[in-house]
């Protein structure tokens, strides 16, 4: 097979000629691949796309799709939800990945202020995390406050009194956030004295579509935020136990990632889009969702100045600056 | 909802297909356009430097065969986790701004199957025996001129291998999800979507997807046995 | 001058030395036959001439181009070369493009390959296979195709290596007969290698034997079979009687030899004391009653012990003070009414006795 030194090199050349180019092709390839987008939605990249991380609960709920048929017909952005859950996706956002979130866990979100990668806040809606669980209610915590039910089942857990479970989210999400900070109230260390504390609280990692028919098929409890639980009431055994308690308010912001940290993302967008989130027109459009398909709205708007007292406190009506 | 939700499922799957349901046909083409696009890079990448492996005699290269073979099993949330820490705005592909893109999907399923590609067009052009390389030595080709014959000869293992890369890439889920983030219109692709409307009970749509995601893996292996029997 | 000259030609794969001090010269026009059991180094020495691949070391002209010094004109002198291996060996594609590839590979134009791909096929008698993909021809007809494949770019010389060793008597006899051919009316230069060693007699002007890893002994048909080298060589070559015996006189060009109880008289030069003694089996005549009249130099009474049936031949083994092989025709040992334990005379002229050292190679 050996031939003669002057083929053979004139052979390699010629192959890592070819070489280079195809790395050239390949190097540009996925910047052309991105503009020609094959299907109609989205011409993406740069100004005229918004990515926004947010919440298993909002996508499951069907609002985010709604939002983004109206948005992008009114102003051709096009809106790309990623969705995970809230804690991720404020890791998401402090990566620069994203251009804004759409989360519900006031003390995450407030360290992600503090920080320095969020900015311009603004509540949006809020609406109530309920407690579902069978229609039997093996723990008899139908009429209690939230603190005292769930006190109450993590004795009868503890007991192994039969036919007690709760299903977490186990996830770190806002609604996971919400739930540990009711163990706390409840008198309990959410590590120590819950997790791992038998076979009565199941640990699921999953989104709330997920964890709702885990919990159906385990016939457990669980905290599910009201609009995701709607949207899944049809498929579901699962029955509201407790709603709209005080301590399970369950509030909604959108947040900018501070373009100071990451000058590439798409800041203008963010603005114009938290702008129109708490316009006038966009807050009718997230109270009457759900009317529809639920009989009830799923999301109630905030406006001032009830948003910037108890039991709110945030700011819900002042726009914020568009960065030029 | 009345009766079993997977028999409901099931023909309202029929259904959504036949209808050609939009979100249905949008995912399955756009699963189509980034499997195929990297499949294309891939080998655009892989074949060639296989075929450098095989041709060119160099010190280690039996170990560079036996780590391609490794990397076959590589598992693809491996693969996802270190194209997301490069792809992501603080890593040091960040600047291209390619995650949670299809760009970034395809550059990632890219990375994901020139490994397997590679390793299999070494094995493809080792299918070709001793006894055919000294032949078409003593037929008189050039160097060049038996590379070329080798590779012609091997056309149909090297096909197979291609369609096995394609394969693997349409039906990966993890990288796909890490890097692309299933956002709906953008970056939602068969796999993807099945995950999400199985999490969210949509069990007709799952279904439905997964017939076609079934379908594409058929025609990807009827194409495999057409070709491997020549 | 010889067409190819080869010296001292060594080839080492790995740890493993497969040719030493190969010395083989090849005349213009004569038909060498490469003979030697499996695994003696023939294809690779084969090979290494038709130069596919480089020898590890020693000296080797083709054309009267020193090969060592001139890399470069190896394609060009391989272009004027050709090779038939043992396996049919075909490519995934029709039986045109097969017997194509070596004119494509030499840049020949459409037209004429077209018109020599025609003309070899009709030769070999493929005319009606050349549209089939040629993975599906059967194995003779795959061998017809690569033999096609290597005549038709008019190899100035052939190298057939065991071309017959996978065929049928009759694509054997088709293409000994195709290379007996170009070689008279084309004066094509043909190197066989075989194993068998009816073939390397037909064919063959002159042979050489391979035993292990060189050419053990290279000359006319009748020197390697009548007169072999050495002990292997004997033994290679089917000789019946190989004896061992020691010198115990030299006398006007004879010499005699002791071997066990039995002294036998040889032409050879004694060319040590210990030797062996080499007769072929079919030299020695057998006799019912002690011959009248003989001038064979040796004449010995002896015993049937065995008789073994090679047709159309018997194999009928005598003591006569040592034990002789003796070949003869199924017939005639019938019309002698051998038999096993009858007294016979046997005889052999001294000439048909040949000697080799016990210590030689």
């Amino acid at each position: 097979m050996k031939m003669n030194v002057a083929i053979l090199s004139a052979g390699t050349i010629a192959i890592l000629f070819i070489l280079a180019l195809l790395a050239g092709c390949t190097g540009t390839a996925p910047g052309e691949n991105v503009t020609p987008n094959v299907t109609t939605t989205a011409p993406a990249a740069g100004a005229n796309v918004l990515k926004i991380a947010t919440t298993t609960s909002l996508e499951n709920t069907g609002l985010l799709a709604e939002l983004e048929r109206v948005y992008e017909r009114e102003t051709g952005m096009d809106l790309q939800f990623i969705a995970q859950g809230t804690g991720q996706a404020l890791d998401t956002a402090r990566r620069g990945d994203v251009d804004l979130v759409l989360v519900h866990a006031p003390a995450l979100e407030k360290e992600f202020e503090d920080e320095g990668y969020g900015i311009d806040p603004r509540c949006i809606a809020y609406n109530y995390f309920i407690i579902v669980g069978p229609e039997d209610d093996p723990a008899k915590i139908r009429n209690m406050s939230a603190v005292e039910a769930f006190r109450t089942i993590a004795i009868a857990g503890m007991n192994n009194t039969p036919g007690v479970a709760f299903v977490s989210r186990g996830d770190n999400s806002g609604t996971h956030a919400q739930e540990k900070a009711l163990w706390k109230e409840a008198g309990y260390n959410y590590t120590t004295e819950i997790l791992d504390s038998g076979a009565w609280y199941v640990d699921a990692g999953k989104g709330m579509g997920d964890t709702l028919i885990l919990a159906d098929e385990k016939k457990a409890y669980t905290l599910s935020d009201e609009g995701t639980y709607l949207s899944f009431a049809n498929r579901l055994a699962l029955v509201p136990i407790i709603s709209e308690s005080t301590e399970l308010m369950n509030r909604y912001s959108a947040i900018a990632v501070n373009p100071a940290k990451y000058p590439n993302t798409n800041a203008r967008g963010a603005a114009d889009f938290i702008n129109w989130l708490i316009s006038d027109e966009g807050k009718q459009l997230i109270g009457d969702f759900g009317k529809v398909e639920f009989g009830k709205p799923l999301f109630v708007p905030l406006y001032a100045p009830e948003c910037t007292g108890p039991p709110f406190n945030c700011t819900c009506a002042e726009p914020v600056p568009t960065p030029a | 909802m009345n009766g079993n939700p997977i028999v409901e499922g099931f023909i309202e799957a029929i259904r959504l297909i036949v209808s050609l349901d939009p979100q249905v046909v949008e995912i399955t083409i756009r699963s189509l356009y980034v499997s195929l696009t990297a499949t294309f890079f891939a080998a655009l990448i892989a074949l060639p430097l296989g075929a450098l492996i095989y041709f060119y005699e160099f010190r280690g290269k039996h170990a560079v065969v036996s780590t391609l073979q490794t990397l076959y099993a590589l598992p693809t949330v491996i693969v996802g986790l270190v194209m997301f820490l490069l792809l992501s705005n603080i890593g040091p592909f960040g600047f291209l701004r390619l995650l949670y893109t299809p760009g970034g999907m395809i550059v990632t399923q890219t990375v994901l199957i020139i490994p397997l590609l590679m390793g299999l067009t070494v094995s493809a052009l080792s299918g070709i025996d001793r006894d055919k390389r000294y032949t078409i030595t003593a037929l008189g080709a050039s160097r060049l001129q038996t590379i070329v014959t080798i590779i012609v000869e091997s056309r149909f293992a090297v096909m197979s291998s291609v369609l096995l890369g394609f394969g693997r890439a349409i039906s990966e889920v993890g990288t796909v999800m890490i890097i692309g983030g299933n956002i709906r219109g953008a970056t939602r692709v068969l796999t993807t979507a099945i995950a999400l409307n199985t999490s969210m009970a949509n069990y007709s749509v799952s279904i439905a997807l997964g017939i076609i995601l079934l379908a594409v893996a058929l025609g990807v292996n009827i194409a495999l046995s057409l070709v491997q029997r020549r | 001058m010889a067409i190819i000259e080869a010296r001292d030609i060594r080839k080492v794969y790995g740890n493993l030395e497969v040719l030493h001090d190969v010395d083989l010269s090849v005349e213009e026009g004569e038909i060498l036959g490469l003979i030697g059991p499996s695994g003696s180094g023939k294809s690779t020495l084969l090979r290494i001439l038709d130069l596919i691949e480089p020898p590890s070391g020693g000296e080797l002209s083709v054309f009267g181009t020193d090969t060592v010094a001139e890399r470069s004109r190896w394609l060009d002198l391989r272009r004027r070369m050709g090779m038939l291996f043992q396996r049919p060996i075909v490519f995934n594609a029709s039986v045109y493009d097969n017997v194509a590839m070596g004119l494509r590979y030499r840049g020949v134009s459409g037209s004429d390959i077209d018109r020599k791909v025609k003309e070899a096929l009709d030769a070999v008698g493929l005319s009606r296979y050349i549209k089939s993909r040629a993975t599906d021809l059967s194995g003779g007809e795959q061998q017809r195709v690569a033999l096609s494949r290597v005549l038709v770019t008019d190899p100035e010389i052939l190298f057939l290596d065991e071309p017959t060793a996978n065929l049928d008597p009759g694509s054997t006899a088709t293409i000994e007969r195709i290379v007996a051919d170009l070689n008279r009316e084309a004066g094509m230069t043909v190197l066989i290698s075989t194993h068998d060693l009816a073939q390397g007699q037909r064919l063959a002007h002159r042979i050489a034997v391979m035993i292990e890893g060189t050419v053990a002994q290279a000359g006319s048909p009748h020197a390697v079979f009548h007169e072999p080298g050495s002990r292997k060589i004997a033994g290679f070559v089917g000789v019946q009687n190989i004896i061992p015996g020691r010198v115990v006189s030299r006398q006007g060009g004879l010499t005699t030899v002791a071997a066990k109880d039995r002294r036998i008289i040889s032409a050879t030069p004694s060319p040590a004391d210990e030797v062996f003694v080499v007769i072929r089996g079919e030299d020695i005549s057998l006799h019912r009653r002690e011959p009248g009249y003989e001038e064979a130099e040796n004449l010995f009474p002896a015993r049937v012990t065995a008789i073994e049936s090679m047709a159309p031949f018997v194999n009928v083994t005598v003591d006569c003070g040592c034990d002789l092989v003796v070949l003869m025709p199924a017939r005639r040992a019938e019309a002698l009414e051998i038999h096993v334990g009858m007294e016979v005379w046997v005889s052999l002229p001294a000439k048909v006795v040949h000697l080799v050292p016990q210590n030689g190679p």
